[in-house]
């Protein structure tokens, strides 16, 4: 890549380090660092909460997604909106207004320490590791694509954002976040821009050849438990996922309670509900337009450098023998794509051009299966991850590269620079402060968050370095998150309840658990989207018949926000 | 003392732009895959 690409990155990474160094003002006391003394205006707070739920992920494996399959994945974000407003009028008013630091500290307060305590150890155990593989993702790119030590790739994600949390705290992760934000849709708008004048069709010649392809298929709307992405699993599973994600997960409250007022931070959940679905479907529409891009142009036969170097080491003939069908497949295929550009209306153009791509496919998949014996498994190799990577690094040009690169960085950074905080504040506020050292002064609770930062960082970075090795371990970790997430959910809307109890709650939140590994064992078809609404049903549903069973004893009088608390 | 930050826009009205945002953006997506999938 040309050296001018990497002073953008490096100018970039500059930037932010230097400007969080800066933003160590007004971090002298517990409330400033972890909740910036509540006084950030609702865009910075929006552009924040949409910083650290858009991570590398999205920038290289969504845009992949769209390459391979389309504009379906849109069909996850569409229930964000409807919990967004939803979240505005129920759980933002009250967590606003209790005054917390955390949102497990509310659950004390109206319930009992110990499903607070529970919920804390909930959101450590999956968030610490999933900040790990927030930073392994791209980390594992770079290492393939550029041909560095994966250690080195970690660190250079990792050392800066941990840097710049530790010093600045909730200050310097938000205003981070804000300009990651614009350098995310700055690099997003420009590389769909380059596609579009690179592609040498027209862009509604190049619509038909992608649709033909069924890429622009955005809408599905079977009814089925089983098909992850749907409209419905997305409106109603999507809105239980999103209404967890934001309402009870600290990396988003966090970010919300760091607003002036609770107008203020209920507004900022709205600039996600504007924004989120256009710019998903301008992220996928990257990956459509490098699918057509490489009707016109030949793909490599693997996106992933390490895969075509292993498979020509191991099985040169077979390599050779892909490569030359390949190459037939692919010529025959761009032939089809030029006829079918010409007269998008002719259903023989259509077929012809659904037959060769097929036939591509087809080669794609013996060459993925072929790379992943070469790497000694039975399982084929994914390269979905190294499309953009390939398109940025070979066909972007100077300067926009490297806006990609830095954006893709940025993405990483934001996302664990938020989990990192809200990591800390956990550990601090809900552990720490409540079971080890209740009495301490306030500059005490500062330098342990610092120290919780940087303890978090240090974890997260050796995670991600050895994330390849941690696999089936990490994997074990998610899908443990995805019996909680929902459950958790159903607690935060058991305590909006006025009968609700602290033993109908931590009931509630074991069976909620229960019922969601019941349907994962029972039912593994069931998409994911569907766990979510489970959980927090069954919370519901039992913690108000324990609830009721117990009767008017016990924790009456534990803190329950009123309407006039809610709004103040 | 330094100028006042912008205040957020009313509730209900944002409320109402961003079902519009939606419902535009749903629309363009629906027209995307009906005029351009065979």
């Amino acid at each position: 890549m040309h050296w001018l690409n990497w002073v953008v990155v490096v100018a970039y990474l500059g930037y932010v380090g230097v400007d969080g160094l800066r933003r160590t003002r007004g971090t002298r006391d517990l409330e400033g660092y972890l909740l910036a003394g509540r006084s950030l205006p609702w865009w910075a707070v929006g552009l924040s909460v949409m910083a650290t739920q858009l991570s590398a992920v999205t920038m290289i494996g969504t845009t992949g997604q769209g390459a391979v399959d389309g504009l379906r994945f849109v069909q996850f974000y569409f229930g964000l909106p409807l919990a967004m407003v939803i979240l505005g009028v129920t759980l933002v008013p009250f967590l606003h207004g209790a005054r917390v630091y955390t949102a497990y500290e509310y659950l004390e307060r109206r319930f009992d320490a110990r499903t607070r305590t529970l919920t804390a150890l909930l959101f450590l155990l999956s968030r610490g590791m999933s900040c790990g593989t927030i930073i392994a993702a791209p980390a594992v790119v770079f290492a393939a694509v550029f041909g560095w030590p994966l250690p080195w790739c970690v660190a250079l994600i990792g050392v800066p954002t941990v840097l710049y949390t530790i010093v600045g705290g909730v200050q310097a992760v938000t205003w981070a976040d804000v300009k990651q934000m614009v350098l995310i849709v700055v690099a997003v708008t420009g590389v769909v821009a380059v596609l579009l004048w690179r592609i040498p069709a027209s862009p509604a010649e190049a619509l038909h050849v992608a649709g033909a392809a069924g890429r622009l298929r955005a809408f599905d709307f079977t009814p089925s438990l089983t098909n992850t992405y749907t409209f419905w699993s997305g409106l109603i599973g999507g809105a239980f996922l999103m209404l967890s994600y934001f309402g009870t997960d600290q990396s988003q409250v966090q970010r919300y309670l760091a607003a002036r007022s609770v107008g203020e931070a209920r507004t900022s959940l709205l600039v996600s509900a504007y924004w989120k679905i256009p710019l998903q479907a301008a992220i996928l529409m990257i990956g459509v337009l490098v699918f057509v891009f490489y009707q016109f142009r030949e793909p490599p036969l693997y996106f992933n450098p390490a895969d075509d170097a292993r498979v020509r080491a191991a099985a040169p003939a077979e390599y050779s023998a892909l490569g030359t069908r390949y190459d037939a497949a692919w010529r025959a295929r761009r032939d089809a794509a030029v006829a079918l550009a010409r007269v998008p209306e002719a259903p023989d153009a259509v077929a012809a051009f659904r037959t060769r791509d097929s036939a591509v496919t087809a080669v794609r998949t013996d060459a993925l299966a072929a790379a992943g014996r070469a790497a000694g498994s039975d399982k084929p190799a994914k390269d979905v991850n190294y499309i953009i990577p390939h398109v940025v690094t070979r066909e972007l040009p100077i300067g926009l590269a490297g806006l990609f690169i830095a954006g893709v960085m940025a993405a990483a950074m934001a996302a664990v620079a938020a989990e990192l905080n809200s990591l800390a504040a956990a550990s601090v506020i809900d552990l720490y402060r409540r079971w080890v050292r209740p009495e301490a002064p306030d500059a005490h609770y500062l330098g342990a968050s610092r120290v919780a930062t940087a303890a978090w960082g240090v974890f997260a970075c050796v995670v991600a370095t050895y994330a390849a090795t941690l696999g089936s371990l990490i994997e074990v970790v998610n899908r443990f998150g995805s019996f909680f997430y929902g459950s958790i959910l159903g607690v935060f809307f058991l305590a909006m309840l006025p009968r609700a109890r602290a033993a109908g709650a931590f009931a509630g939140l074991l069976a909620g658990m229960a019922a969601v590994a019941a349907v994962n064992f029972g039912a593994p078809g069931v998409s994911f989207l569907w766990h979510n609404v489970v959980g927090t049903v069954t919370v519901l549903a039992v913690g108000s018949l324990v609830s009721l069973a117990g009767g008017r004893g016990g924790d009456v009088g534990a803190d329950r926000p009123t309407a006039g608390q809610a709004a103040g | 003392m330094p100028d006042a930050p912008p205040a957020p826009p009313p509730f209900r009205r944002t409320l109402t732009r961003v079902l519009l945002v939606q419902l535009a953006a749903l629309a363009a997506l629906a027209w995307l895959q009906r005029a351009f999938t065979p």
